[in-house]
């Protein structure tokens, strides 16, 4: 199935298509995939971040539905 | 000019009711540092009528670069010195001082009652535990995030977007303390003003795009 992802400042880098930006694009994943699966497809950093689906919080162990929209943030230090 | 007495909003303006709302409204800051202690100081020129301040530090040198607080104040606590300061610009504000650390077990109970949350931490764990906490606990709470206001990039870089409901985030959302670039007050001053307009806007109704 098919969702989309939208990863923010330093993890764009990370989308599969190597184009950055934080503009969201369609992923492939497997049925039952989770918000921490999705994370490994990925293969992202292990650092701080905030999940939405949909634009609301979501948890790593989220399971995601086709259609769904995730987005992920990276918060960075300085304050 | 006359000064203005304290019972006038210090930024003047000729909306009773915006004067009323802020008046009336509650912003709850985390974090006293260089974020928290200037936007805390416009919110309360603004005439926001309450503040919560939560901060854990006591004042250092190295804080008097960017931190509104002042030599004769080393070695105090952020949260009282920073209350000392917001008295003397409105007698009238109402502070709610906690001098502890946010915690996943304390941060919905620190923020309580507040219309508004301003994450101003430094820390870039604890900025994601804030708002995860806050997001999934307290979805009617707007909270305005900071991220990316270090080093020698364009002021005009650092903006305030909604980013998710209930998430506003001001700053560049790239340049890191943690890559050695330093914060310079010019420009967490800007990061600081945008939370607190923020803040503003979110408690007069307004949306960020």
């Amino acid at each position: 199935m098919t969702i989309d992802v939208a990863l923010f400042a330093y993890l764009s880098v990370y989308q599969p298509d190597g184009q950055g930006g934080r503009q969201s694009r369609p992923l492939e994943i497997a049925q039952g995939t989770t918000v921490a699966g999705v994370i490994a497809q990925l293969a992202l950093p292990d650092a701080p971040r905030v999940v939405f689906v949909n634009g609301r919080h979501a948890a790593d162990e989220y399971t995601l539905s086709a259609g769904d929209r995730l987005a992920i943030f990276p918060p960075v230090a300085g304050g | 000019m006359e000064p203005a007495r304290h019972d006038e909003p210090v930024a003047s303006h000729d909306d009773a009711g915006v004067r009323e709302r802020l008046a009336a409204s509650h912003v709850a800051l985390i974090g006293c540092g260089g974020l928290g202690s200037n936007a805390a100081s416009m919110l309360v020129r603004s005439g926001v009528g309450t503040l919560t301040l939560i901060d854990f530090d006591v004042i250092v040198e190295s804080n008097l670069n960017r931190q509104l607080f002042f030599r004769d104040q080393l070695g105090r606590a952020k949260t009282d010195a920073l209350a000392e300061t917001l008295l003397r610009i409105n007698p009238d504000v109402t502070l709610r001082l906690h001098q502890t650390c946010a915690s996943p077990d304390n941060v919905v109970e620190l923020v309580a009652g507040a219309d508004v949350v301003i994450e101003a931490v430094d820390c870039a764990e604890t900025k994601a535990m804030i708002v995860t906490v806050l997001l999934r606990e307290r979805p009617d709470v707007p909270v305005v995030s900071a991220s990316g206001i270090a080093g020698f990039d364009s002021a005009n870089t650092i903006v305030t977007e909604r980013i998710a409901y209930g998430l506003y985030l001001s700053g560049d959302m790239e340049s890191d303390v943690a890559d050695n670039l330093p914060l310079l007050a010019s420009r967490v001053a800007v990061a600081a003003a945008h939370q607190a307009h923020a803040a503003i806007r979110i408690l007069l109704g307004y949306e960020e795009p």
